[in-house]
C-alpha cells in the first residue's frame, strides 16, 4: 500500500527526474525497514514532488551538462550554447492566479459599479447558440400564429399599416407591387420594393446627419416618382436600368448650369410643398430656396455633390430638420425603377429567416425574467412566425424586457405583433399622418393571443443613442400608454419618415412625409428622441432592468 | 582548478556529505545515504529526494560522473556514482576552507575571556 504511494509519487515527478531517479529511489524505498522508516520516505518524496516541479524547471525534461564557455584553438571564446531558462513554476502560477484576479475585479468593477468611469458595454454571456425558430416550434399556446396576417386583415383600423419606413403612399402609387388596398400581407411584400433598399435605407437612415453622397440616391427606395415629376415639370430622361439590378448605369458628366440648376430648385420646392409634414416650415424652405437661388447663391456649386450640399444646408438652415436632404447621384437615375424581382425578394426573405429575423437572443434570465434582444422590426409578412415563436417562449416569464439597444426601426406591423402581447385587448398604438394624401392611418395592436400569459406582465424596454424610428415607435407608444418601463438612453428622434422624390435623373430629394402622432400625448419625439424613465448608460440598461424587474416581482 | 573551485563556496551541508561519501569509493544511493549517516554518525540523514535533487545538480556541474549499473549488484536497478577530479578539487577547497574555520575557532576560543556585562543605567 505505502509502496504503491510511494510510486505514485514518484510517477507524478517531472520526467527527466522520474527517468533517471525513480527506480533507484523505489529501490531504496525496498529496503526500507519499518513502517515509520516507510512514512518518512513518503514525507521526503512529497518534499521532493514540491521541490522538482516547483524549484528545478531546468531539470524537469532531464540533465544537460551545464553550459561551458569553450575556448576555440586560436584562444577567442565561443559561446555555443544559450541557457535553457526558464521562468519559476510558482512565479508563473502566481502571475496566472494574480492576473486571472486582476481580470476579474476589472470586469466586475466595470459591470457593476455605479461610478460609471469606464462606460464599457460587457455583453452577457449567451450559453445557447441564437435558436432556430421554425415554424413548427411555436407551441401549442398560439394555435393561430401563421394566421397573424389574417388577423390584420380582420381589422378595418389596420387595413393598410404598412411599413414603417416605406410609407403606403409611394406603395400604392409604385407601378407595378400588388394593390395595396388588397391585404397587409400581399401589400407588404409587394412593398419589399426593396428588400435591399430597404435595408441600405436604414442605414443610411441610421447616419442622419450625413450629407449627400454620390451613393446616396440609389439606396432610396421606389418613390412616387410619375408623380413627383408631373409635379415638378422635369422632363424625364430616356430610361437606364435601374442601379440595384442591373449592371450600373454610366456615368454622366453632368454640367450643372443655371437651367439645371433653377429645375432642380424648383422640382425641391415643390415636393417640399406638397410632401413635408409642416407645411409653414415647407412654405418657409421653399421661400429660403427661392431666394438663395434667385441671389445667385447658387452658382457658386458647379458639381453636382456641392450644389446637392448647398441645397440641403439652404433646407437645413431654415427648417432645422436634418432630414431633409438633397442627393446627388452621378449615375442616371430610371424614372420608373424597375420593381425588385422574385429573387431579391426570396434572397432577403431567405436572409432573414437565416438571421431568425434578427431575434438575437431570447432568454430567461434570474428571477423568471424574459429578455428579448431584437436588432429591427423584420415584416411580419415574413417574420411573423419567428416572432410568435420568440414571444411564445418567453410566455411563461414574470417580466419581460425588450432590448433595443442595436435595434435602428423597420415595419410598424412588427411594432403593432409585438405590443400585442402587452395587451389584453386591442389597443391604439399610433397615427400616421400622410401629408402628400392628406390622410391618417391608425395603427392598433392585434386582437389578443390566445394563451398569452404576458399581458399583465411587468415590462421594461432597453434604449439607448442608437434606437431608431419603429424601435422609438414601439418604446414612446409603450410609455404613453404606461405599459412598460424605459431603460437606457435618450433615443435618436426620427418620428417623421421620408422617402426620396425623383427631381431628375440625378437629383433626387429626400423629404420627411409621414408624420407620426401618438393618440395620447398627441405629438411624437421627432428631433427629441424618446426619455427613458430610467435614464443610465446603454451600457448598464439590462443590469438596470434587471433589478427594477426583480425589485417590482419582489414586491408581489 | 582550485581557483574555479573556490568560487562555489562554502557548500552545503547536502553536497557537502555526499562529495564526502564519493571521496573514499563509488557509491550507489543508498551507499551514499549510508555512507553520510555514519559519516555524521547519524547526526545528519539524508533522504532520497534531497539526495538525487542534490545529484543531478552535482552531475549537471559536472561535479559527480554517473557509472551505471553494476552486474552482480545485490538490487540491479543501483547505479554507481563516481566524483570527478573536478568534484574532487571542489571537495579539497572546501577542506581547505573549512580547516581555516576550525583553526580560527579554535584560535578564538583560546584566546576568549569570560566578559563582565557593563552596568546599565536607569
Amino acid at each position: 500500500m505505502l509502496r504503491s504511494l510511494y510510486r505514485c509519487l514518484l510517477r507524478l515527478h517531472p520526467p527527466g527526474f522520474r527517468r533517471r531517479f525513480g527506480d533507484e529511489m523505489l529501490s531504496i524505498f525496498d529496503q526500507a525497514a519499518g513502517k515509520a522508516v516507510a512514512c518518512r520516505l513518503l514525507g521526503d518524496g512529497l518534499v521532493s514532488l514540491a521541490r522538482q516541479w516547483g524549484l528545478r524547471p531546468e531539470f524537469w525534461d532531464g540533465i544537460s551538462p551545464a553550459p561551458t564557455p569553450q575556448t576555440a584553438c586560436d584562444g577567442i571564446p565561443s559561446f555555443a550554447t544559450i541557457d535553457p531558462f526558464r521562468p519559476r513554476t510558482t512565479a508563473v502560477i502566481h502571475g496566472l492566479v494574480l492576473s486571472t484576479a486582476v481580470f476579474c475585479l476589472t470586469c466586475f468593477a466595470i459591470r457593476y459599479s455605479w461610478i460609471h468611469v469606464l462606460h464599457v458595454h460587457i455583453p452577457e454571456v449567451q450559453f445557447e447558440s441564437p435558436p432556430v425558430i421554425e415554424a413548427s416550434a411555436a407551441p401549442p399556446a398560439m394555435p393561430e400564429e401563421p394566421a397573424v396576417p389574417s388577423r390584420q386583415k380582420t381589422r378595418a383600423k389596420n387595413d393598410a399599416p404598412g411599413p414603417f419606413r416605406v410609407p403606403s403612399a409611394a406603395k400604392n402609387k409604385a407601378p407595378s407591387p400588388p394593390p395595396a388596398s388588397t391585404v397587409p400581407q400581399s401589400e407588404t411584400t409587394g412593398a419589399t420594393p426593396a428588400p435591399r433598399g430597404l435595408a441600405v435605407y436604414a442605414l443610411a437612415q441610421a447616419v442622419p446627419a450625413a450629407v449627400a453622397t454620390k451613393n446616396r440616391a440609389v439606396q432610396i427606395p421606389a418613390p412616387a416618382n410619375s408623380k413627383s415629376q408631373e409635379d415638378s415639370g422635369a422632363s424625364p430622361g430616356p430610361e437606364s436600368p435601374h442601379a440595384g439590378t442591373m449592371p450600373p448605369a454610366p456615368v454622366e458628366d453632368v454640367k450643372i448650369d443655371a437651367a439645371e440648376r433653377r429645375r432642380v430648385v424648383d422640382g425641391a420646392i415643390a415636393n417640399l410643398e406638397k410632401y413635408y409634414v409642416y407645411p409653414d416650415v415647407a412654405h418657409r424652405m421653399a421661400n429660403s430656396l427661392h431666394a438663395h437661388e434667385k441671389n445667385g447663391d447658387d452658382a457658386a456649386a458647379m458639381d453636382g455633390a456641392a450644389f446637392a450640399d448647398l441645397l440641403t444646408s439652404q433646407m437645413r438652415n431654415v427648417s432645422h430638420d436634418r432630414y431633409v436632404m438633397m442627393v446627388y447621384d452621378s449615375t442616371k437615375k430610371p424614372e420608373n425603377p424597375p420593381p425588385p424581382t422574385s429573387e431579391e425578394v426570396a434572397r432577403y426573405r431567405k436572409e432573414m429567416l437565416e438571421n431568425n429575423c434578427t431575434f438575437e437572443k431570447i432568454q430567461i434570465l434570474p428571477h423568471n425574467i424574459g429578455y428579448l434582444k431584437f436588432n429591427s422590426f423584420p415584416d411580419t409578412a415574413i417574420c411573423g412566425p419567428a416572432a410568435a415563436a420568440a414571444m411564445a417562449k418567453l410566455n411563461q416569464a414574470d417580466a419581460i424586457i425588450f432590448d433595443l439597444r442595436d435595434n435602428p426601426g423597420g415595419y410598424s406591423n412588427m411594432v403593432a405583433l409585438i405590443a400585442t402581447y402587452l395587451f389584453d385587448h386591442p389597443t391604439h398604438l399610433n397615427d400616421f399622418y400622410n401629408r402628400g394624401e392628406n390622410s391618417t392611418e391608425e395603427s392598433w395592436t392585434l386582437p389578443p393571443v390566445s394563451g398569452n400569459r404576458l399581458a399583465d406582465k411587468p415590462a421594461f424596454v432597453l434604449t439607448s443613442c442608437s434606437t431608431f424610428s419603429a424601435a422609438e415607435s414601439f418604446s414612446y407608444d409603450l410609455k404613453m400608454l404606461k405599459r412598460a418601463t424605459l431603460v437606457g438612453e435618450t433615443t435618436s428622434g426620427r418620428g417623421h419618415m421620408g422617402m426620396g422624390h425623383r427631381i431628375d435623373d440625378h437629383f433626387t430629394i429626400r423629404v420627411p412625409g409621414i408624420r407620426v402622432v401618438n393618440p395620447i400625448s398627441k405629438t411624437n419625439w421627432e428631433g427629441t428622441g424618446v426619455e427613458p424613465d430610467v435614464k443610465v448608460k446603454a451600457g448598464d440598461a439590462l443590469a438596470t432592468a434587471e433589478r427594477l424587474a426583480a425589485r417590482e416581482l419582489a414586491k408581489k | 582548478m582550485n581557483d574555479d573551485a573556490t568560487s562555489f563556496l562554502p557548500l552545503s551541508p547536502a553536497t557537502l556529505h555526499i562529495l564526502l561519501s564519493l571521496a573514499a569509493d563509488d557509491l550507489h544511493g543508498y551507499g551514499i545515504m549510508q555512507e553520510v549517516a555514519r559519516q555524521s554518525e547519524g547526526q545528519y540523514k539524508l533522504g532520497p529526494g534531497t539526495l538525487y535533487d542534490n545529484l543531478q545538480r552535482l552531475i549537471r556541474q559536472q561535479w559527480v560522473e554517473e557509472l551505471g549499473r553494476r552486474s552482480g549488484d545485490d538490487d540491479p536497478r543501483r547505479r554507481y556514482y563516481r566524483l570527478t577530479s573536478f568534484g574532487r578539487g571542489v571537495l579539497a577547497a572546501e577542506t581547505t576552507r573549512l580547516a581555516g574555520v576550525v583553526r580560527e575557532a579554535r584560535l578564538r576560543l583560546q584566546m576568549a575571556k569570560p566578559q563582565i556585562p557593563k552596568p546599565r543605567r536607569a
